[in-house]
């Protein structure tokens, strides 16, 4: 193909790949070439209105003069190198440890938090209200205070809920518990 | 992939000379784009070169979220309002919108700053082009017109004109041939 039709496919962007390849290497080698490739982008650029020829021309060679102390990027430098920073393999022991208790953590807090509200009303209260019931059965199971007589037989049940609830509160070891263990 | 994006990527790897390209290409239209802020040519120029070396620094960044030539112009436009409010003169209100660019031919508050000279050339010069496409064979006269009035793709006007994307590629080649003729005998060029 002409080199000609070739940049002129160029100013239109139809080249891809070895083609584009090839039109670069035409520029870079033939300045003629360049000249001709400008020729077809201001003609192009005329027809809309953007400018008159000889405007700009001498633009593209004051720009590559500048940009000749400018860096050449290779594929490493053109990536954001900024954002990559580079630890020591402790810091990222750490880091996973740190994540995993964060994690647990994260789990534990989540956890309490969506537990039905029933439960957290009732877990509390219940304490109070299921000891007396356990110390009854225990009681009852062990068949500890059935006496002959009925009236003394709920006094004294009466007297160990009593005590029974205010040691519960207090720390203070529980008499009935010990009544109980005792008997065994 | 797009041909911009292609060259970008060739400069991102170390090809110096793809940005020469791209400085080719679009360097009409940020001078263009520059004129309406900054009024007078010579320091267009400046802030147009300027505007490139700060797209070449920057270029490792630019991923393609948006068109090239899009992205070429907000920088532009950036550089030309830093240029005014270091002169102490105030950019405009408004600019065009970035999104506009690239399809933005005959921005009136652009044109407003052209002088008769400018003018009268580039008038003869569009009067001159558009001679040498009517003088043209109807085929590589209406490839042109499809390419350049109306910004279809190779593709899209082999399909139109119904022939190989070869032939629409001959075609156009062969219209900017005799347009480069008729321009060079308008500037005196050609004798």
């Amino acid at each position: 193909m002409n080199h000609n039709e070739l940049l002129s496919a160029l100013v239109d962007g139809e080249l891809h790949g070895s083609e584009l390849d090839q039109a670069l290497r035409v520029l870079a080698e033939n300045k003629l070439a360049t000249a001709q490739f400008q020729r077809y982008q201001q003609t192009q650029d005329v027809l809309k209105g953007y400018a008159e020829r000889g405007l700009s021309s001498h633009l593209v060679n004051r720009i590559s003069l500048a940009l000749e102390n400018e860096p050449v990027y290779s594929q490493q430098t053109s990536q954001p190198k900024a954002e990559v920073i580079t630890l020591p393999t402790p810091f990222w022991k750490q880091m996973t440890g740190l994540a995993v208790a964060a994690s647990v953590g994260a789990l534990a807090v989540v956890g309490v938090m969506t537990q039905p509200q029933n439960n957290l009303v009732t877990n509390s209260p219940m304490a109070a209200i299921d000891t007396p019931t356990a110390v009854i059965t225990v009681a009852q199971a062990g068949e500890r205070w059935i006496v002959d007589a009925p009236e003394i037989e709920y006094r004294l049940n009466n007297y160990l809920l009593e005590h029974n609830e205010q040691t519960g509160s207090s720390g203070v070891f529980s008499y009935a518990r010990v009544v109980s263990y005792g008997a065994e | 992939m797009n041909v911009d994006l292609e060259l970008v990527q060739r400069v991102q790897a170390g090809d110096k000379k793809a940005f020469d390209v791209l400085i080719m290409k679009y360097q009409q239209r940020i001078v263009h784009v520059i004129t309406g802020f900054v009024h007078d040519p010579v320091e267009a120029l400046d802030v147009a070169q300027e505007a490139f070396i700060k797209a070449y620094r920057a270029i490792p960044n630019f991923r393609g979220d948006s068109a090239f030539y899009t992205w070429l112009y907000r920088i532009a436009i950036n550089t030309a309002k830093n240029y005014l409010t270091a002169r102490s003169r105030r950019p405009p209100a408004s600019d065009v919108d970035a999104m506009d660019a690239t399809n933005y031919y005959d921005a009136p508050e652009l044109k407003e700053f052209e002088t008769p000279e400018t003018k009268m050339m580039s008038d003869d010069l569009e009067q001159g082009i558009h001679q040498a496409i009517e003088a043209l064979p109807e085929d590589t006269a209406t490839a042109i017109k499809l390419r350049e009035f109306e910004g279809m793709s190779y593709e899209e006007i082999a399909e139109v004109m119904e022939c190989p994307i070869g032939t629409v590629r001959s075609r156009i080649f062969r219209a900017r041939e005799a347009i480069e003729l008729q321009i060079q005998q308008i500037m005196g060029e050609g004798e």
